[in-house]
């Protein structure tokens, strides 16, 4: 069963590292905004599974404080990207 | 030896779903329709997989810190989609069309 974890894990990572060329090449900020969520997600997915591949339980609460993280870094940025007016002018924004 | 195989097909279904927003994130045109590709891989992708290690751990602890882990995903997904969103209308991103400006 921990063999099946491991290479679903490394799947997602595996396009963790592809959602990378959308925030770095995005041409907007909401794209990069964007990937960066997808790429903390994954993240957080191979964090819970790497609890399950391993069999120590104590890397649950490494997975519930970064969700917490998450919640707080994406809502403070999109609340950010919503109330600020950026600038116009300038195609790498 | 149920809940293994249940384990087995929602982990599979979720990394299916997780390959899926990739390629949207990665070919669709426009930052909405990226939005709707990169919504359906949060919410489909990592509900599935946690909650099929939800099932294969059984009674314990650990299906409880799984279950804030997701509601937290949920309620911060949700609310990331919406405000990205309202900020991509505010600011005038034009959405894509079809041919280039020409359908509708």
């Amino acid at each position: 069963m921990a063999d099946f974890f491991t290479i679903a894990a490394i799947i997602i990572a595996t396009n963790a590292f592809i959602c990378l060329y959308r925030a770095a090449m995005g041409p907007t900020i909401q794209d990069r905004v964007l990937a960066v969520n997808i790429v903390g997600t994954k993240t957080l997915v191979v964090v819970a599974l790497v609890t399950f591949i391993r069999g120590s339980h104590y890397f649950l609460d490494v997975a519930m404080v970064y969700a917490l993280l998450l919640f707080v870094v994406t809502v403070s940025i999109s609340r950010w990207l919503e109330t600020t007016r950026l600038e116009e002018s300038g195609d790498d924004r | 030896m149920i809940a293994k195989v249940i384990a087995v097909i929602l982990c599979s279904v979720g990394t299916f779903f997780f390959i899926i927003g990739t390629t949207g994130l990665l070919r669709l045109p426009d930052v909405f329709t990226r939005l709707h590709s990169s919504t359906k891989c949060d919410t489909m992708g990592a509900g599935s997989i946690l909650i099929g290690l939800a099932v294969y751990s059984g009674v314990s602890w650990d299906v409880l810190k799984l279950l804030i882990v997701l509601g937290f995903l949920f309620i911060s997904s949700a609310t990331t989609g919406h405000a990205i969103g309202r900020s991509a209308v505010k600011q005038g991103i034009a959405p894509w069309r079809k041919e280039d400006g020409e359908g509708q």
